[in-house]
């Protein structure tokens, strides 16, 4: 029917043959008389598409009932308005108009698409066929329109369109590799922007290549392999793969191949991920339980050391709440290291931690003076551990067993080519000082450990009015990087 | 534990203590003393390991493997191409230990006193 209509609206027809109810009937199509009108008619309501034909003065003088259909409108009511009065046009472009304009000036035809909008407001996807109607003479008298209803089928294009929009987006900003193979050749036919980035090839050099090539297989035996295990499983993973790029750069990947059918053409994809990150932190965390586990076992043997030496000195009914002092000073110092993530710890914050148990004195009997400095983590323990002893022993015996004594705590850099650092404590207004006779744990512990531990010299003096203890280092060997160089002054 | 016999030559047998900790060295070395054996040093960094391995006599050493942070693989090395028996003490577990210490008797922290001794006992030269 259609190739019917365009031969004779091409004119390439002069007449027709038509088998009707009173015998054949013959229509002549080159002259303009009542039947021939008639029959046209007929036929063009036979059609599915809308057929409109308007005057040179754009008044509609004809219109099928497809049209009558599409735009809403009956052909009593459409017979003699102007087209804008059935629907507006929208074009894709704004230059579309003048285009079909032009053809239609030109070539006397145009063929297109556009969008229709109704009165109602319904939009419809035309698609159209617009000749210029001649008379005899040749002198245009109007134009016909054929409408196509394509709007169904561009919905369908559109959405193969917003899924190969979708997809491709994927494909172009996975943070994956993507190759994909062909089966047959094992060859690469795509490959995304993140693979060749990971392995410094171009699109390419890529394309054509077997994964062996690119050394993501050791060699061709292994591709083939691959390819075979694909066609059984249609899956293959290798969960750690060296692959190396152009640039030397050694990556671990993880693949997983896939063998898919792709409208009939099976294909291969490859899905690579760079795990060469995850793997790097997996190794930290190795490394960092491992530290834990050296950390944790020095410390036990600490605590193992502490309770067989407390138990050499004293008496046993005392010994557990010796031992429990001693530990909570190990305690008190672990948690300052781990704040600081083992870093170092701000000497105030040592002398606060140590002297936890007398925090109401610090500011009236406790005193503190030194500068804002950062003791390395090794000489924290060991400078925490005197503190807790000296404290204790003051508890005891010393500045902090009556009313009224006081403690001196004072720390300072020593400003000198090499520079020192110098703590003291210094005790006054306890009962009377007599030097013990026999040497404890405890001044073992501010002695030759607090020595060992800042590599110094530490000297205790046990003056009547009080008990002194300095201890003096290389700052170098007991600051932390971070304020080794200050000249740091000031109160804590 | 039986006090060590002296050496062939009729002194004590002189041991090398390299450990960061100074609580460990201190109970180290009292142990040893106690146990009868004589301390030619305790070396808390690894220069300080080194220099007593390179200037002094020592007929055994107790390494630390780890000295604050560093390993002590080195005084490993220069005590064995020394052919000078050594123990290492570790608070790694058996499967985290530095490669850098072949053939070398572990110790894992924290040790006991005694399972130390005996393990300095089987390392002497004399047995």
């Amino acid at each position: 029917m259609e190739e019917t209509l365009h031969a004779i609206r091409s004119g390439q027809v002069d007449a027709l043959v038509v088998e009707g109810n009173d015998g054949p009937q013959i229509y002549t199509l080159q002259g303009l008389d009542a039947e021939t009108n008639r029959f046209r008619g007929a036929i063009l309501d036979q059609v599915n598409d809308a057929v409109i034909a308007v005057n040179h003065e754009n008044c509609i003088i004809y219109l099928n009932s497809a049209a009558e259909r599409l735009y809403g409108v009956t052909i009593s009511k459409a017979l003699g308005q102007t087209l804008p009065q059935i629907y507006n046009c929208r074009w894709g472009h704004e230059d579309d108009e003048a285009a079909a304009m032009t053809a239609l000036l030109e070539r006397g035809e145009w063929r297109g698409e556009n969008v229709h909008i109704r009165r109602d407001g319904i939009e419809i996807n035309a698609e159209s066929s617009i000749t210029v109607l001649r008379d005899v003479s040749g002198q245009s008298t109007g134009i016909l329109s054929v409408i196509r209803d394509v709007t169904e089928r561009k919905c369908s294009e559109n959405k193969v369109l917003v899924s190969e929009i979708r997809y491709r987006r994927l494909f172009e900003t996975a943070h994956d590799g993507v190759l994909l193979l062909n089966p047959a050749t094992r060859e690469i036919i795509d490959a995304n922007p993140f693979m060749t980035e990971m392995l410094g090839y171009s699109h390419r050099q890529l394309v054509g290549k077997e994964l062996f090539e690119i050394g993501l297989l050791k060699d061709e035996a292994a591709s083939q392999e691959m390819v075979r295990k694909l066609s059984r499983t249609n899956q293959v993973r290798y969960d750690d793969l060296p692959l190396k790029g152009t640039g030397g750069q050694l990556h671990e990947v993880e693949v997983v191949a896939n063998l898919y059918d792709e409208g009939g053409l099976p294909v291969i994809q490859c899905n690579v991920r760079d795990i060469t990150a995850r793997k790097r932190s997996e190794e930290q965390v190795r490394l960092l339980m491992a530290e834990v586990n050296h950390r944790a076992k020095n410390l036990l043997a600490v605590v193992l050391a502490v309770a067989q030496q407390t138990a050499k000195y004293g008496d046993l009914p005392s010994y557990v709440k010796r031992l429990s002092d001693r530990i909570d000073g190990l305690a008190a110092g672990q948690d300052l290291l781990v704040r600081n993530l083992w870093q170092g710890v701000e000497v105030s914050d040592l002398v606060k931690a140590q002297l936890a148990h007398f925090e109401d004195l610090i500011g009236t009997r406790i005193l503190m003076h030194g500068p804002c400095v950062q003791l390395t983590a090794a000489a924290a323990q060991g400078v925490g551990m005197a503190l807790h002893e000296l404290a204790t022993n003051a508890s005891k015996y010393g500045a902090l067993s009556n009313f009224e004594g006081q403690v001196h705590i004072s720390w300072r850099v020593t400003a000198a080519a090499k520079p020192g650092f110098s703590m003291s404590w210094t005790e006054s207004g306890g009962p009377r000082v007599v030097e013990p006779v026999r040497k404890g744990f405890g001044q073992v512990i501010i002695g030759r450990m607090a020595e060992a531990s800042v590599l110094g010299t530490a000297e205790i003096r046990f003056h009547e009015e009080g008990l002194s203890w300095t201890l003096n280092a290389a700052a170098e060997n007991v600051l932390t990087g971070r304020n080794q160089n200050e000249s740091a002054q000031g109160d804590a | 534990m039986n006090p060590p016999k002296a050496t062939p030559e009729g002194r004590a047998w002189r041991i090398l203590i390299v450990e960061d900790e100074p609580m460990l060295a201190f109970v180290l070395e009292e142990l040893l003393v106690g146990a009868g054996y004589a301390v030619i040093g305790v070396a808390t960094r690894l220069e300080a390991a080194l220099a007593i391995i390179t200037n002094e006599t020592c007929d055994a050493a107790i390494l630390d493997m780890n000295l604050a942070g560093v390993s002590a693989a080195p005084a490993a090395s220069a005590l064995a191409s020394r052919g000078i028996p050594f123990l290492v003490l570790s608070g790694y577990s058996i499967d985290q230990q530095d490669k850098a210490f072949p053939g070398a008797h572990y110790l894992q922290k924290p040790c006991r006193p005694e399972s130390l001794l005996k393990a300095l006992c089987s390392i002497r030269p004399d047995q």
